[in-house]
């Protein structure tokens, strides 16, 4: 965790002050805990948490004296003035921070060597560097029944709780859940639930990485490893677009553990991540993963090697007339580059399409100034289009929650209801109609100083009309930025290496199929694509977990996990970040690109990149919204992309018609219902499943019942699907979520997207 | 208790408060006027009452003393044991009431129902040290063991006066 704020040493508005007898500056109104941190100078603390809002004072810890203060004075409630002088480390401050750790350690108990946070414990840490060398107390301790599930990945220890208030105010004043509080008081104080409920949400986990004693441990995590024997690496989450920056913790060759960096990327996710980036990594150890390399001959499926998989890849494929390559929106951009590679020259006559939407007419919008998410922290006015950021974009949630503890507005267009909801003013538009709804938040934009457009690529590529007002609106007001929450994880890395999406392939004959980390036929307009698949040639997939694309391929070849191997994605704010592998993944599985690279060389054309470095600097030679890139310049943090030029939107302005019967479908992504949630060990239990929901008056019209099952038919496919009546649905729609592995509510979907209505009937 | 009885209750003192917030002990004493003690139900209805979460309105009601989420006797003796009376025996006195009303030593209610002994921090009466206080209405000291005896018999046989203020 980020113990003190970065400060910034060379902006204009510095005051010097003396610290220790030396003169330094920093920022007037800079914490002098973070001032002194800036200034090589540590002052010990517990409660203070640069990103938990106004220092509340409550451990005591970096007492300091400063001169014109009576007595010691907090450290990390007192900001910097110039002239001031300050001393951590006299007689008297030593004494006093000692004392207090001594306090503080009058309840803990002193057996670090068996708990879990021994080792890269920060009462430990600052114990030896600032506290007292022996123990006075004689007394008992405080003694609890031995720990607690807080939640069921969170496990609290009582008894080595200071009271720090940390985790409770990361719940009331970051998350904003108000679940988690501090019951009784004194020395009886401890963190609890109202009534003991078990401590639920999307960001629950943070309170780990928070507290700064072994008092909240991970429960997957915990006893699992030791500090010593264990490797960080920092790397990207590959949950959703967002890209959150995060720390891989690896043992014995496994991920076991993810967690917030201690330098966060205040530009993404401040070190906060969703609960599933933090306990998703799970999935790379459930069955589903792929383990051996499959050969389908006939009737008969063996396991073989992987030499033996791809010399039969090359083989079976090199025999077509023609072939298809289908990438799925996470492939990284050294994948989707070398893809492109054989596709132009090895593969016989081949075709290159993407998961993800056209978005013909988002290129105006995508032209203007990106900002980053960081940005959202500064804006007057957030407006947000579309989406449901606390389901699908979750880090994007606090972000939203952060701007409006600082005042600013927030607005909220959408055809959704949705929990952000409550953060400001919220205007839900029929489906269709999004461009209309915009007209309030339009005027807004005109007027303010610094407002950000949050938007979602696919409700915006459904409403395209919406996307011109939009882009117009923004194009307007010069301090205007933009966000795009991209479907995709690495969907503007898709576009900016030229890949198109898929979905123009469906109708066309296939021939020969090297599918990498896709699965068209669980996507929108899967029966046109298991159609399109059952007629084509044969299917080589490069796939790290099993799949209804892996059953029925000739070839299955494993690769690793986003957890195993090395690449780059491009998440929202047209961030380029690293992944970096934390962990070897199964033997009989490679990284993506090399097992491209390995195709090459059986298809007779070898592509020369040794790694994934030589292939992304390949890539960006050839992508001009990637020049300039490399592995170093993008080092831990990454680097946006050049924006891409203003496109003319060609008349793809126009709204675009619903196609078929009944009401029209509106469907979103749960934030539990992905397959990291289904097959992480540490997550299962709060997966959630597929849903349809409808107003109540909806539902009476069309005479279902709650908690039925009901059939949705569109004229893409069918889908039965569990019904729940919410009142605070909209009317005039049908809402189901989409993406739960196995479910088939994306069925309904056309390959594109395009808007479409559903029949409802009971099943 | 209701959100609707509590709101009605708070409505007319809102303007007293600075911080909506601050609503919420008022709430909380009103609401324990019902029983005599909060149950689960009635801090959500506060909670709703207040537009706090229930988990902030129970961790409000647990930090005080005089606030009970667990159902209480008739008559609640709060022992002091802040310094000056734990200079002048209140540890004894404490014991002298739990071992009489036959509950831990820590405090308890008796078996009756009648009498809760529980221990107070500093009950403002130094000068009277070792003192305990009855209901929040009554404080007296200093006590010795007799008359302690003489308290307890006392509530017994009055009746429970109410509103119960604690």
């Amino acid at each position: 965790m980020p113990d003190y704020a970065p400060v910034d040493l060379t902006g204009t508005d510095l005051v010097e002050f003396e610290l220790n007898g030396r003169t330094v500056k920093a920022p007037a109104g800079t914490m002098l805990v973070d001032a002194c941190a800036a200034n090589g100078v540590e002052v010990p603390i517990f409660c203070y948490e640069p990103r938990l809002g106004d220092p509340l004072g409550a451990c005591r810890q970096c007492l300091v004296s400063v001169e014109g203060i009576p007595g010691l004075t907090t450290a990390c409630s007192t900001p910097v003035a110039a002239e001031m002088m300050v001393d951590t480390v006299s007689e008297e401050v030593r004494e006093a921070q000692d004392g207090i750790l001594e306090l503080l350690l009058e309840n803990h108990p002193l057996d670090c060597p068996v708990c879990d946070k021994g080792g890269e414990c920060p009462l430990q840490d600052r114990t030896f560097r600032f506290g007292p060398g022996e123990s006075r107390m004689v007394e008992p301790k405080r003694h609890f029944p031995k720990p607690l599930k807080l939640s069921p990945q969170i496990a609290l220890d009582r008894e080595r709780c200071i009271s720090c208030y940390r985790c409770v105010r990361f719940s009331q004043d970051v998350s904003e859940d108000g679940n988690l509080t501090m019951s009784e008081r004194g020395g009886r104080s401890e963190i609890t639930t109202f009534t003991g409920d078990s401590y639920n949400g999307r960001f629950t986990g943070n309170v780990i990485d928070l507290c700064p004693v072994g008092a909240l441990t991970s429960i997957p995590y915990r006893f699992t490893s030791r500090p010593w024997d264990i490797q960080n690496t920092p790397s990207v989450c590959a949950s959703c677009s967002v890209g959150c920056n995060t720390e891989l913790t690896l043992r014995e060759g496994e991920i076991k553990r993810v967690q917030g960096r201690d330098e966060p990327n205040w530009q993404v996710e401040e070190g906060w991540l969703c609960n599933v980036g933090r306990w998703g990594y799970g999935a790379d150890q459930a069955p589903q993963r792929l383990r051996q390399p499959i050969l389908r001959d006939g009737g008969e499926t063996r396991e073989c090697s992987l030499e033996e998989a791809v010399a039969a890849a090359g083989l079976v494929l090199a025999h077509e007339a023609h072939t298809t390559v289908l990438l799925g929106g996470d492939v990284t951009v050294e994948e989707a580059f070398i893809a492109k590679e054989l596709a132009a020259g090895p593969l016989p006559d081949a075709q290159v399409g993407s998961a993800g939407v056209v978005g013909a007419a988002l290129g105006p919008l995508r032209a203007l100034p990106a900002a980053q998410l960081g940005d959202i922290d500064g804006a007057d006015l957030v407006v947000v289009v579309g989406g449901d950021p606390a389901n699908q974009h979750p880090v994007a949630e606090l972000r939203l929650r952060k701007a409006r503890r600082a005042g600013a507005r927030i607005v909220l267009v959408g055809p959704r209801a949705q929990e952000l909801e409550s953060l400001g003013e919220s205007i839900r538009t029929a489906p269709g109609n999004l461009a209309e709804g915009l007209t309030s938040a339009v005027a807004q934009i005109a007027t303010v100083k610094r407002p950000l457009v949050v938007w979602d690529e696919l409700d915006l590529d459904a409403e395209p009309d919406a996307a011109v007002v939009l882009a117009t609106a923004l194009g307007d007001n010069a301090a205007a930025s933009q966000l795009e929450l991209t479907s995709e994880v690495n969907g503007a890395g898709l576009r900016a290496l030229g890949v198109a999406p898929h979905s123009r392939l469906v109708d066309q004959d296939l021939g020969g199929v090297l599918a990498v980390r896709a699965n068209p036929g669980a996507g929108p307009g899967g029966d046109a694509w298991n159609r399109a698949l059952d007629s084509g040639g044969p299917i080589v997939v490069i796939a790290s977990h099993h799949s209804e694309l892996t059953e029925r391929a000739t070839v299955v070849i494993p690769c690793s996990s986003h957890f195993e191997h090395e690449g780059v994605l491009v998440t929202a704010g047209q961030r380029a970040q690293r992944l970096r592998p934390g962990a070897a993944g199964p033997e009989q599985s490679a990284p993506g690109w090399e097992i491209l690279i390995a195709l090459s060389h059986r298809l007779g054309v070898a592509l020369e990149y040794r790694s994934p470095r030589s292939a992304f600097a390949a890539a960006t030679a050839s992508a001009p919204a990637l020049s300039g890139l490399d592995y170093d310049t993008l080092g831990d943090l990454g680097a946006e992309i050049a924006t891409s030029p203003a496109s003319d939107v060609n008349g793809a302005g126009a709204p675009r018609a619903h196609d078929g019967e009944g009401l029209p479908l509106v469907t979103g992504r749960s934030v539990f219902g992905g397959p990291e949630a289904h097959l992480s060990e540490g997550l299962v239990v709060t997966a959630t499943g597929e849903e349809a929901v409808l107003h109540p008056a909806e539902a009476a019209r069309l005479n279902v019942a709650d908690a039925n099952l009901i059939t949705l038919n569109s004229p893409n496919g069918e889908c039965t699907v569990r019904l729940r009546l919410d009142p605070g649905a909209p009317e005039g729609a049908v809402f189901a979520v989409r993406g739960v592995p196995g479910g088939t509510v994306e069925s309904l979907l056309a390959p594109d997207r395009a808007p479409v209505n559903v029949t409802v009937n009971t099943a | 208790m209701t959100a609707e009885e509590i709101r009605a209750h708070l409505d007319p003192i809102r303007d007293q408060f600075a911080e909506e917030r601050s609503l919420v002990l008022p709430a909380l004493k009103f609401a324990q006027g019902e029983k005599g003690h909060l149950t689960g139900d009635d801090v959500t209805e506060v909670a709703a009452a207040t537009n706090l979460t229930p988990a902030y309105v129970e961790s409000i009601a647990s930090f005080y003393d005089r606030i009970y989420l667990d159902p209480v006797g008739k008559r609640v003796v709060s022992v002091c044991v802040s310094l000056s009376c734990m200079l002048n025996g209140s540890d004894e006195l404490l014991e002298h009431l739990c071992s009489r009303e036959g509950v831990s030593h820590e405090g308890g209610t008796s078996a009756d129902g009648e009498i809760t002994v529980q221990e107070a921090q500093c009950l403002g009466a130094c000068d009277r040290a070792p003192c305990l206080q009855v209901d929040a209405e009554e404080t007296m000291g200093p006590v010795t063991l007799s008359e302690a005896d003489a308290v307890a018999d006392r509530l017994r046989a009055e009746p429970q006066p109410r509103p119960v203020l604690r």
